[in-house]
This record gives C-alpha cells, sequence and structure tokens, in this order.
C-alpha cells in the first residue's frame, strides 16, 4: 500500500510520466549493456527508442525535484548521471542506424528540452518544420515546449491548429483539454475532451475525466449521466458475480464516488447549459441509496473496517482513498 | 519493385487537412447511432463541420471565391505532382520489361528450332508465321507447333485460365504486367491524373452529417435508469 501510495504521489507530481518508465529503465539498460538490441532485428530499435524515453522521463524528474527522489527511493534509483547518459547514447546509436528518420529527430528534440533552454528546443523544432511543415509528432512537441514556456496563448494557437490538421491525435486533444483546464476554461475543455471521446468512445476514463470537467464546468446533470456513464461501462458485469456483489475499485470506484458527490449537492436538479434533463426524483433517491451502499462496500474491502455512518463522514474518508 | 518505386510525396500542411477533414466528419458519423457525446456537443460540432464545409474553410486553397468561374479540373500534364505519379508507373514499367526480355532471349536461345506438338485440327496456310515461329521451313504442316510459338501461346493464353481458376489478384496473372503505363498509373492509388474536387465531396458530404444528426442517441441518455436496473433497484421494464 505505501509504495503504490508513493508511485501515485509520483505519477501526480508530473502527469505525464509513466509508472512504468523505471521498469523500461531498467530492463533497457540491460539491452544496451550488452549491445544486443542490434540482434533482435526491427523490435530491438524500437527498444532502444523506448529506452531512450523511459531514461528521460526518470533523469529528468530525478535531477529536477529532490522530493520526488526521495519518494522513489523505494525501488533503487538509477544514479541520475546514467539516466542523461543513457538517452544520449541510445540517441547516437539511432541516429547512426537511421540518419534522417524523423522519429529520431523527435528524440533528439525530445532529449534537447531535457537540457537546453527553451528557445534553444524551439528554434530547432522551427527549422525542423520549416523543412517540412507536416510532421504532427514536431509540431505536438513545439506546442508543448511553447507550454513549458509559459506561452500559454501561443501553445493553444499551436496545438488547436496542429489538431485541426490531424484530428486523430487523441493525446492532443486530451492535452488541449489540460491546457485550458489549468486556466479554468471549463468548458472549452470540456469540448476538447469530447473529440477525445469521439475518437476513442471505449475508453471509460475520458468519460471520468469529461464527467470532473462537466463537474467543474458546473453542469451537474451531464456530470451525473457522465459518471454513472462510466460505471456502466467498468463495473465488470461479464462475471459471474451479479454487479450489487461485486466490490467497486480503481475507476469504477472513483466514478461511484462522483455519483455521491454530485447526488448530494443541492444543484442536483439544477438546469444545464448542456440542456441534460437530469434524472427523476424518485430514481435520484435510488441512486443516492446505491451510491452509498456501492461507497460502503469499497470502504469495507479497502480498509477492512466497517465505514464511518455519518454520510459526511464516508464523503471525507474516502476522499482520501479514491484520489 | 522496392528500387523503383518513389518515395512517398509529402505533403504540405494544407493539402493534408483538406485531406482529412472528411475522415473527421467521418468519425462523427460513424459515432452518431451510439454517440458518447450528449446532443448539445454533438450537435455543435456536426454544425461546425457543416458549416466548415459550406464556406470551404477545409479547402487547401481557401474558400472559393463567389465570382470564380466553375473551375475545371486542372490538367494533369501541367501538374508537377501528376507528372511525377505518372512516371513512376512508367519507370516501374520499365523495370519490369527488362527481366521480360532476358528470359525471352533465352527461350529464343534454346528453343529455336524444336517442333513440339502437333494440334489436332487442320489450320490455313496464314497460321504459319504464328505457329512455327523459329522453324524456317516453307514446306512443313501448319499443324506442327514450334516450341517457341507454344511458349507465347501459352504466356499469353493462360491468363484466363488461371484467373478463373486462383482468382482475379493472382500472381501468376501475368496480364497485369502487359497493361500499360498509363494504365498502371491510373490504377495506382489516389490517381494522379485527375485532382480530386474536394469542394463537392465536402458539399456531399453536408447532406451525410445532416442525416447522422437526426440519428443521433446519446449513450448516456438513460444511464440512470440502465444503472439502477443492473443492480435491482428498480425493476426491469419488461425487456
Amino acid at each position: 500500500m505505501e509504495v503504490t501510495f508513493a508511485l501515485q504521489k509520483l505519477a501526480a507530481y508530473k502527469p505525464r510520466q509513466s509508472r512504468k518508465s523505471k521498469e523500461t529503465f531498467e530492463s533497457g539498460l540491460a539491452l544496451l549493456e550488452h549491445g544486443s538490441y542490434a540482434k533482435k532485428g526491427e523490435t530491438g530499435w524500437d527498444e532502444v527508442e523506448k529506452l531512450a524515453l523511459a531514461a528521460l522521463d526518470q533523469g529528468n524528474t530525478e535531477v529536477a525535484d529532490v522530493r520526488t527522489f526521495a519518494l522513489s527511493i523505494y525501488v533503487t534509483p538509477p544514479d541520475a548521471a546514467v539516466a542523461l547518459y543513457a538517452p544520449q547514447r541510445c540517441l547516437k546509436i539511432l541516429a547512426d542506424k537511421f540518419p534522417d528518420s524523423p522519429r529520431v529527430d523527435v528524440l533528439t528534440g525530445i532529449r534537447m528540452e531535457a537540457t537546453e533552454r527553451p528557445e534553444v528546443v524551439l528554434r530547432y523544432y522551427d527549422e525542423l518544420l520549416e523543412e517540412d511543415s507536416s510532421r504532427a509528432a514536431i509540431w505536438r512537441r513545439k506546442a508543448h515546449v511553447l507550454r513549458q514556456m509559459g506561452k500559454i496563448d501561443k501553445a493553444v494557437e499551436e496545438l488547436s491548429a496542429m489538431l485541426d490538421t490531424f484530428y486523430t491525435e487523441v493525446e492532443g486533444w486530451l492535452e488541449l483539454a489540460d491546457i485550458y483546464l489549468t486556466c479554468q476554461q471549463y468548458t472549452y475543455a470540456l469540448q476538447s475532451l469530447s473529440h477525445a471521446l469521439l475518437l476513442s468512445p471505449q475508453n471509460p476514463s475520458y468519460f471520468l475525466q469529461f464527467a470532473e470537467t462537466a463537474y467543474l464546468a458546473e453542469d451537474i446533470p451531464l456530470a451525473l449521466k457522465m459518471f454513472l456513464q462510466t460505471v456502466d461501462m467498468t463495473d465488470d458485469d461479464d462475471g459471474e458475480m451479479a454487479p450489487s456483489d461485486s466490490i467497486p475499485s480503481g475507476i469504477t470506484l472513483r466514478a461511484w464516488f462522483g455519483v455521491k458527490l454530485l447526488i448530494t449537492e443541492p444543484r442536483a436538479a439544477s438546469s444545464s447549459a448542456s440542456q441534460t434533463s437530469p434524472p427523476t426524483t424518485s430514481n435520484l433517491s435510488a441512486l443516492d441509496n446505491l451510491s452509498t451502499e456501492r461507497l460502503r462496500t469499497a470502504y469495507l474491502d479497502l480498509k477492512n473496517e466497517s465505514p464511518p455512518v455519518a454520510e459526511g463522514d464516508l464523503i471525507t474518508a474516502l476522499t482520501a482513498l479514491v484520489k | 519493385m522496392v528500387l523503383t518505386r518513389s518515395p512517398p510525396k509529402k505533403m504540405p500542411r494544407k493539402a493534408i487537412r483538406e485531406q482529412r477533414a472528411l475522415v473527421r466528419s467521418q468519425i462523427l458519423r460513424a459515432t452518431s447511432a451510439n454517440s458518447p457525446l450528449p446532443p448539445s456537443y454533438y450537435k455543435a460540432i456536426s454544425q461546425y463541420l457543416s458549416q466548415a464545409f459550406a464556406d470551404g474553410t477545409y479547402l487547401k486553397d481557401g474558400p472559393p471565391k463567389a465570382d470564380a468561374p466553375a473551375s475545371a479540373p486542372p490538367n494533369p500534364l501541367t501538374d508537377p505532382g501528376a507528372m511525377e505519379g505518372m512516371m513512376a508507373g512508367m519507370k516501374t514499367q520499365m523495370v519490369m520489361m527488362v527481366p521480360q526480355m532476358i528470359i525471352m532471349g533465352w527461350i529464343n536461345f534454346f528453343f529455336q528450332g524444336f517442333v513440339l506438338i502437333k494440334l489436332p485440327f487442320p489450320l490455313t496456310l496464314g497460321f504459319k508465321s504464328m505457329l512455327q515461329r523459329g522453324v524456317e521451313t516453307p514446306d512443313m504442316d501448319v499443324r506442327w507447333v514450334s516450341s517457341l510459338s507454344w511458349y507465347f501461346l501459352n504466356f499469353f493464353g493462360l491468363n484466363g485460365l488461371y484467373r478463373l481458376i486462383l482468382g482475379g489478384e493472382n500472381a501468376a496473372d501475368s496480364s497485369r504486367d502487359m497493361t500499360t503505363p498509363f494504365a498502371a498509373a491510373a490504377a495506382a492509388a489516389p490517381q494522379p491524373g485527375q485532382a480530386q474536387d474536394y469542394n463537392k465531396l465536402f458539399k456531399a458530404e453536408r447532406d451525410n452529417l445532416e442525416f447522422s444528426e437526426g440519428l443521433h442517441t446519446w449513450v448516456a441518455q438513460d444511464v440512470d435508469k440502465r444503472i439502477l436496473q443492473k443492480y435491482g433497484r428498480i425493476p426491469a421494464d419488461g425487456k
């Protein structure tokens, strides 16, 4: 539990950092040491690229933040210098093998982002884009660098232009939504998220994100329906257990928590900007009962003790659990 | 084949944008019957796209001017891009010809002067040059077929049989290689010869968008009821 908690903290610290990058880094490093990447054929090169990214991911956070470093002490952190050194080596290997590859260009750019000043990286990207204006990956990195530099308006402009051309980049839409969220532009964030939903309607986490953003945008009925939709998608109703006997966890638990919060909210039946009709009053109270019961089940399972009786206490207790 | 293929042409941003705008509306339409988006959001996107198609926002050269004449499709011979596409086809053909010629020469060399079969039916003298190539005897009956002629007869004659037995797109079908370079170029993917008139495609897509908008159902429309039924809180309505 402790380690997962620490890892979750880590993940929250830098949203793009994947928890897997450490694993990738460690196993990849062995690959690099033995030089066996070349023998593995096509996939070997992929591995080297992944290793470079993972190492950058690790190196960055560890150099940048001592606190994260201390938190990650559980899993024997590699030396920070090695972490920054490895991508350099990977890059060299890849650049030797594929001299004109656009993918290596992107990787070089990301490597530069880690150490160079943003202006330098930006110039590098601009040069690449001038050469060939249709490179989506470079374009996106450019928007990202602009964002890091604090030029949010320019970043949004670039990112929207890119998404207007390359509509199918789900990650791009998510990043745009994220930028809007940091500026409290919830309606715009919802619109960006809706494109992500269109592009991958099978992913419940986008529904959850949409619901949470709708909540921030004060469109309570919309948020409620979206939370319920997330529940509907994620509760394991194909299993042998009846849904009412299952224990909500992970994304389902979070969605139930959202449902509960929204129903206790006095604005639950208020009007919505998207003209979503709220559930009937009888359904609302039934949902209230159901969500409380679900949350209690989850609490009992996670903590192994009986949940607090008062609803307010239950919500407070669960707040820490669903973070 | 790999050697002769020219690298894929890089497209400028605007061209990609034009080309992919349709995909965008197709993605939207594909979800409409079970859409993840609530009606207002769906309508906003759908109407935005429809308006953009009507105004020609996504056209490569910007919105068409009102007073401009209905543009004729550009002449493929003046467009360097299209020309390149045609040349690529021709180049491939040229290279394909080389092994053909070598094989032909080889066969000519080895099988000259052999008589291979005797046809079971008589033929007029006119077929002599066709059936007895490589055997220069003026007196021989036309029913005797020389090996070289037999090779050519089979080479061209069996294609129909191959197609019948092996299906349309089989490797043994050499008639594909025998088509003219222009036909090959025209059959190549996006028809380099005639540029697509995206303006017309966009206009057509508007109708599709409108149609899908009518079909739109939000997947979460009755989700509260569905959840309550699933967890046995309200009775299922007879379904």
